[in-house]
């Protein structure tokens, strides 16, 4: 049995698949570093959470790091068990934590463009420690101005209440602003690519 | 853990497009009505939704107890103050009114997960959001949702070798480097070959899906998913 195709195939050029490819992994690093943790001295966990977000606009650029975090949602929402402590569905995503998750797109795309100021990314290489910093604080302002609100909105709290919930956690990104700071400005060759 | 479990059940049978509509018309439906007596008519539907999908309403609760415990802190904390009264209960009452409409929400999107496996959902994906931009996010649903135990194994192994090699001895900034650049080049390692494996195999911008079809009673969800999304009009 034979069946007539009258379209031909139309091939995606290697630069989107690259670029796709990219996405896709940081998409499920993301996933799996929503879970992961190390102890602190004295049993306190530190989360690894803001990574994913963060290397997906420094590695990807503005673009394809909003589509790979855009990724990381969707697939949460599909039923994959992506988000913290293993959930999954768009309760979750709408639910009091969901400002944070939905920002994750807007924040992957702001640090990129801050850090590569441009749309296409340049090496990861060439990229100054001090663009990268302000992005990752524009990244993370970004992350509480939309997570913050919508927190407070769903728990029906004030703000500034709410703002006093989360302020804890911005000390532990700010942390985590440095380490990747670190990372990146180190010149760090695993992070090159071709 | 909540996931995609086969089964034959009527929200099994249903076509994705229909049930993701429903979910986020019934969002909307919730969050824009009145608590009463909108908020148990919808809680009821909700209920109505996890047992058409072959789901007890304490499955749902287990698989989301850890949102549930941070709605909770909603109206405990909403009502305690830093000083005298120190506690006002029509504080905490405002706050349990809002928390409480996301109960139903978790309720249908757990009836949405158990019923639906992800590549449904991608080719749903696909076939509503239109255009190439439509073609890459569902590609790229499907392929991610392949890689992470893939990534989860990679992470497994890397924090295991750190840990063999006595790294949770070095300062938390080292630890928290190493173990990121390893992650982030061992995925980057992966993307080139994932790229070049497309690339193969002739990743294409037309190529041949799952066929998906609306069946008699796809339009009656559909029916009730534009129901629900109109529904705040009844309360201008």
């Amino acid at each position: 049995m034979s069946q007539e195709y009258s379209d031909s195939v139309d091939l995606v050029n290697a630069g989107t698949v690259a670029y796709l490819s990219g996405a896709v992994l940081i998409a499920a690093l993301t996933a799996v570093l929503a879970q992961f943790s190390i102890d602190l001295p004295g049993g306190v966990p530190f989360s690894f959470q803001p990574f994913g977000v963060f290397f997906a606009g420094i590695l990807l650029g503005p673009v394809w790091g909003g589509f790979s975090m855009l990724l990381y949602l969707l697939v949460g929402v599909a039923g994959a068990p992506v988000f913290s402590n293993g959930t999954a569905g768009v309760g979750i995503a709408l639910g009091p934590t969901g400002g944070f998750l939905i920002s994750y797109v807007f924040a992957a795309a702001a640090i990129g463009l801050v850090a590569h100021r441009s749309l296409a990314p340049v090496s990861v290489d060439d990229l100054p420690a001090v663009g990268v910093t302000a992005g990752l604080v524009v990244g993370s302002a970004i992350i509480y101005a939309i997570g913050v609100p919508w927190f407070a909105e769903v728990q029906g709290w004030t703000l500034p209440r709410a703002a006093s919930f989360m302020a804890p956690f911005a000390v532990g990104d700010a942390v985590k602003i440095a380490i990747t700071v670190g990372i990146v400005a180190g010149g760090n060759e695993l992070l090159e690519r071709p | 853990m909540l996931t995609y479990t086969p089964g034959e059940t009527l929200a099994h049978r249903l076509d994705p497009r229909g049930k993701l509509a429903v979910q986020f018309a019934f969002a909307i439906a919730v969050f824009a009505g009145p608590a009463v007596p909108w908020l148990p008519a919808m809680l009821a539907l909700a209920v109505g939704c996890l047992l058409l999908a072959g789901l007890s309403v304490w499955q749902a609760l287990r698989a989301y107890w850890v949102v549930l415990l941070v709605l909770l802190l909603g109206p405990v904390l909403g009502a305690v103050t830093l000083g005298p009264p120190w506690i006002q209960p029509e504080r905490g009452l405002d706050s349990l009114r809002s928390v409480v409409r996301v109960v139903p929400v978790l309720f249908v999107s757990a009836a949405f997960v158990h019923s639906t496996p992800v590549r449904e959902t991608r080719a749903a994906i696909q076939r509503t959001v239109p255009g190439r931009f439509g073609q890459l996010l569902g590609v790229g649903v499907a392929l991610t949702f392949r890689f992470i135990p893939v990534v989860r194994e990679d992470l497994r192994r890397i924090r295991e070798a750190t840990l063999a090699r006595g790294g949770e001895r070095r300062p938390l900034r080292d630890r928290v480097g190493r173990i990121t650049t390893l992650a982030l080049a061992r995925s980057m390692n992966r993307a080139d070959r994932l790229s070049v494996a497309l690339q193969a195999r002739c990743f294409a911008w037309n190529p041949t899906l799952p066929r998906l079809s609306f069946a008699p009673i796809d339009y009656a969800v559909l029916a009730l998913a534009a129901g629900l999304a109109l529904s705040p009009l009844l309360w201008l």
